[in-house]
């Protein structure tokens, strides 16, 4: 009896979900016409042209592409400074270098010119 | 020359449903401008979004807001789109189901969740909607199941999705999908033939 009425209500159910399948609603007409109005208001506010602004500044910049590009050559920059390749001349070590031995040159040379008076 | 041109583009775009594009292929077309695949997207989906709210929430106006904000999310999203990232019905299942959820919270405080029992404040939940779809029977019962337990039975019995493409728009395994709709079924029958009792129907 039990399991009877248990296999009546799952048929019920099951009878309930066609019935709902089959009475599955339209997209009412003004509901069709409003989501068009927002679709072509979207459609048309992404196609007016942008204002100079912050946007079109970062357009003409790139985005985000450039900014990475630029990013990108400033470091290499910094560090082409910093770490020279071997085969070319390190002008820090070439400046202070030269001074280094100016210094030492017109020392020792004071030293001559002082032990030839003496 | 210049006319011929033109009016081949004009032709091959008036008839977009025919040429059988793909979903995401309409919103690529969309973004690029053509209004004509907004029409088709609405005529395709729409109706889908709609079913599935009305079913969830048990109240036209409100589904009709609810399919109307989660299309204009897909305006939105349309030139951000990444084809094949998911089937752009999936997407919109998710958004609609996401929409009637914080509807509800908005709605009613107190979440159904945390009923134990679906026979519980039956008829509280019953006659707080006015709508007409809550009138039948199935509507009643849908609307006292758990949330996540009325989205997987309507998307499986009425939307007739299967059960891999539930799992994506809920976000969650096939196991639960399949846990969650027998469930479902098995409350939803409790409260039919519970609600026979009530009117003092014959069983069997």
């Amino acid at each position: 009896m039990n399991w009877g009425m248990k296999m009546a209500d799952q048929d019920e159910l099951e009878n309930l979900f066609a019935q709902a399948r089959q009475d599955r609603p339209a997209l009412p007409e003004a509901l069709a016409v409003r989501i068009e109005t927002d679709a072509e208001a979207v459609r048309l506010a992404r196609q007016a042209p942008a204002p100079k602004t912050y946007r079109r500044w970062w357009q003409d910049l790139g985005g985000w592409r450039g900014l990475c590009g630029l990013a990108a050559a400033s470091v290499a920059g910094v560090w082409i400074g910093f770490s020279a390749p071997s085969f070319l001349p390190d002008p820090a070590d070439y400046l202070v270098s030269q001074d280094a031995s100016f210094l030492v040159a017109d020392l020792n040379l004071d030293f001559e010119d002082l032990e030839d008076t003496e | 020359m210049e006319d011929l041109t033109s009016q081949t583009s004009l032709s091959c775009g008036e008839d977009l449903a025919a040429q059988r594009l793909s979903d995401a292929q309409l919103l690529s077309r969309f973004a690029d401008g053509d209004a004509r695949a907004a029409r088709t997207l609405t005529d395709r989906l729409g109706p889908r979004s709609y079913s599935v709210a009305i079913r969830i929430l048990g109240n036209r106006a409100e589904a009709e807001d609810v399919t109307q904000e989660a299309m204009m999310r897909l305006w939105q999203i349309a030139p951000d789109w990444v084809a094949g990232q998911a089937q752009v019905s999936t997407w919109l299942y998710r958004v609609t189901l996401n929409l009637c959820v914080d509807l509800r919270r908005r709605r009613r405080p107190t979440a159904l969740e945390d009923a134990p029992e679906p026979e519980d404040g039956a008829a509280s939940v019953a006659e707080q909607m006015q709508d007409v779809a809550r009138r039948d029977a199935l509507q009643q019962a849908l609307d006292q199941l758990p949330e996540r337990q009325r989205q997987a039975v309507v998307l499986r019995h009425i939307e007739e999705l299967s059960n891999p493409e539930i799992a994506e728009i809920m976000d969650i395994s096939v196991e639960a999908v399949e846990s969650l709709t027998a469930r479902g079924k098995r409350s939803l029958t409790a409260i039919l033939a519970g609600r026979k009792d009530e009117l003092g129907y014959e069983n069997g």
